[in-house]
């Protein structure tokens, strides 16, 4: 039952302390790919080619409630349905509505540098490409130093990749019918499609390609 | 000077009286003395906040003490264990350096009685030049060989060397033969910030007699008949003086008499804690503003911090030039005596405040509270650092708004998209009977406001949209749903939804009411 409990915790002294990189998200399609989950202190990109982004965030959402978690939802289009998710899952949320990806990039840079908030998400799906294009990319740069001293975990979701100094980069190509609106949430998880590409090895295959 | 005083000069520093420069002069007069003059105006508020502090910081050394005079505190030491004179001196000691960060200059008297010790501050006021700063540069190059006895602070003769000049003072007892040794005496460094009366009788022999600031009437009698020393007064006996010099010459004999132990009126410290100043000038820039507001904040953190005690509430008073005032009050999530987290809170709100009117004066008002002691649960993920949070709640409420940044809480209403947000409240962790679920049903990704179309129907069923952001063919819908609500009042709501596929494969929620025809999302 502790051991349940504490899935951590070490149960002879010779063991090594389990050290947690990662947030587990509790989704396998996300969690297996990535070897635990989230990384901690590094930026993550949701690349949304397909549907499913709303979907996943409201799952990530709960996930998060059921451990207690504070989530900080960066809204760049202002467009969380918030009616039916559950209140005490709304109560672990700190939502910050922004009108334009310029107000959205700020908040991201003053959310970060707060110690307490540990899981962020910057949505970025319905903003314009003439907003989008206006972000210079050393504003990534700037948030992986800054989410490194806090060990905290962004996920970004992106109409096209844009994150380059992204840890991991994942591209989701669900596609949903009519008859998905009103499927239950498990099947709409089963249908959900990651398709993992990990930006940090992808860098080191060309690498190694070109020296060879 | 005080403005209120007939406009004269009230009080002067040494420099100012070396120049010539003298109580109950015209600030011309003054200024026709000493070109480089600086006049200060008198400030009730500034005087009435460092009698709080002398007060306050006085409460941290004695339970008993009394507001004797406007800037004088008289502390009772009977009961604290200070009958041995180290023990007295450690904790006189330790005194100037707490005003000392207030800019108070503390001079200390130790005595039997009330007067007595107020007579000997007085004296400590006088070994000190009654100027500190401008003293300094006689310290400096300064070397001081005394030769002590066995009894504490009799010496018999000193050396006095200060910048090439040679003085000897000779002197006796705890106190000097003359103000005038004492202010060659007051050239050197001293050792301690307090005088002690070891003996009452020999310290009153050698008071000189201005120091009981005798009416002239009484002062210039005793001069004519060669009395100089409080000891020599005293000798004329009670009833002598009281025949011959009157009731006011009484009052003066009975002030040093040993026997004269007069109940202290016991005050006890305010428990307000309020700092205050109004400019001379009209401010319209935030920059002096946030000066000002730095150095009450550190005044009231260190106030408090005397007296084991945090900041729990801030209440800031501006007052405008057209008589308006604006005030807003900011609780801190955790009560703390950290400057820079009360700054920081404060000067992020001001970036926001603008006013019609200049700015002519300023208060800062402190509510104390316990330090914060927080327990940190085993279970729980509540906030680390309340203060860090909420700044970062202020900065984020001045960049986007105050109502886009909280928790949603849902109206208890059917309307679509009805909720309000409210101030994030992450300290304590709710209470479930149950895992959170996801409900079922594909999430709408919200317009807001929901974005005008025009739609072109088949039937009863939409078969062409045309949006700003969506065109094109509808492959397949689903609908009409009808709902409403509040048709009682004039809030009433009505309308018709479909959920829509287009032909590019996106997946709409539209609704058609009397305002028009809409997209209120995508599904996603």
């Amino acid at each position: 039952m502790l051991s349940e409990k504490f899935p951590g915790a070490r149960w002879n002294w010779t063991e090594a302390p389990a050290v947690e990189n990662h947030f587990a998200t509790g989704l396998p399609q996300m969690d297996e790919p990535l070897q635990g989950g989230l990384p901690k202190g590094a930026l993550a990109e949701i690349v949304c080619a397909g549907s499913g982004s709303a979907a996943l965030i409201r799952e990530l959402l709960v996930r998060a409630a059921g451990k207690n978690q504070i989530v900080t939802l960066i809204d760049g289009g202002d467009s969380l349905d918030v009616a039916p998710i559950e209140e005490t899952v709304l109560s672990r949320l700190l939502w910050v509505r922004c009108r334009s990806a310029e107000e959205a990039l700020k908040a991201a840079d003053l959310v970060l540098r707060d110690s307490n908030l540990s899981l962020v998400l910057l949505d970025l799906k319905l903003n314009p490409q003439k907003q989008l294009r206006k972000i210079p990319a050393t504003t990534w740069y700037r948030f992986q130093r800054l989410i490194e001293e806090t060990a905290a975990v962004c996920l970004v979701f992106t109409p096209q990749a844009m994150v380059s100094p992204a840890q991991t980069r994942m591209i989701l190509r669900s596609r949903f019918s009519l008859n998905s609106i009103e499927s239950p949430a498990e099947a709409l998880m089963q249908d959900l499609r990651l398709e993992i590409s990990d930006a940090r090895q992808f860098r080191e295959r060309e690498l190694l390609q070109n020296s060879a | 000077m005080d403005p209120e005083a007939a406009n004269a000069i009230i009080q002067a520093t040494a420099a100012a009286k070396k120049s010539g420069v003298a109580e109950g002069l015209t600030p011309a007069q003054a200024v026709a003395r000493c070109s480089e003059l600086k006049i200060r105006t008198r400030s009730p508020s500034q005087e009435t906040a460092a009698t709080e502090i002398l007060l306050q910081t006085a409460g941290a050394f004695s339970p008993n003490i009394e507001s004797t005079a406007l800037g004088v505190c008289t502390l009772e030491l009977k009961g604290l264990g200070l009958e041995e004179e180290p023990a007295a001196c450690r904790w006189a000691e330790k005194i100037p350096p707490a005003l000392a960060p207030f800019y108070l200059d503390a001079k200390i008297g130790i005595a039997p009685t009330p007067e007595l010790a107020l007579l000997a501050a007085q004296v400590e006021m006088g070994l000190s030049g009654g100027d500190g700063p401008s003293n300094s540069h006689l310290r400096r190059g300064v070397r001081w060989q005394a030769k002590r006895d066995t009894a504490f602070e009799r010496q018999t003769t000193r050396e006095i060397q200060s910048d090439g000049q040679q003085a000897t003072a000779s002197q006796s007892g705890v106190a000097a033969t003359a103000l005038q040794d004492l202010a060659v005496v007051s050239k050197v460094p001293k050792k301690r910030a307090f005088f002690l009366v070891q003996t009452a009788d020999a310290f009153i022999a050698q008071l000189p007699l201005e120091a009981l600031q005798p009416a002239p009437e009484i002062a210039a009698v005793l001069a004519r008949w060669g009395i100089r020393t409080v000891g020599q007064f005293i000798a004329l006996g009670k009833n002598e003086i009281s025949e011959r010099l009157g009731t006011e010459a009484l009052g003066l004999f009975k002030r040093v008499s040993e026997d004269a132990i007069r109940p202290l009126k016991l005050v006890a410290p305010p428990e307000h804690f309020s700092e205050q100043i109004e400019f001379e000038n009209e401010i319209e820039t935030a920059g002096p503003l946030i000066f000002v507001l730095r150095r009450f904040v550190e005044q009231l953190a260190l106030r408090l911090q005397a007296r084991y005690l945090a900041v729990g509430e801030f209440h800031l008073r501006l007052g405008l030039a057209s008589g308006a005032q604006y005030e807003h009050t900011f609780k801190i999530p955790s009560a703390t005596g950290n400057v820079e987290t009360l700054f920081r809170m404060l000067q992020t709100h001001l970036e926001m405040v603008r006013t019609d009117s200049p700015i002519v004066s300023l208060q800062l008002a402190a509510q104390p509270a316990r330090p914060d002691l927080h327990q940190f649960g085993l279970f729980e993920n509540t906030l680390r650092n309340p203060n860090q949070f909420a700044e970062t709640l202020a900065r984020l409420a001045a960049l986007a708004g105050m109502e886009n940044i909280g928790t949603p809480v849902l109206e208890a209403t059917h309307k679509p998209d009805a909720f309000r947000m409210r101030r994030p409240d992450f300290d304590s962790v709710p209470g479930r009977d149950s895992e959170p679920k996801t409900t079922d049903g594909l999430p709408l990704r919200r317009f807001r406001p929901p974005l005008p179309a025009h739609f072109e129907f088949r039937g009863a069923y939409p078969a062409l949209i045309r949006s700003r952001m969506f065109n094109g063919a509808v492959r397949g819908a689903r609908g009409p749903f009808i709902s409403s609500g509040q048709w009682w009042d004039d809030r009433r709501w009505a309308r018709e939804e479909w959920d829509i596929e287009t032909t590019e494969g996106s997946l709409l929620r539209i609704f058609r009411s009397s305002d028009g025809c809409f997209i209120e999302g995508v599904y996603d």
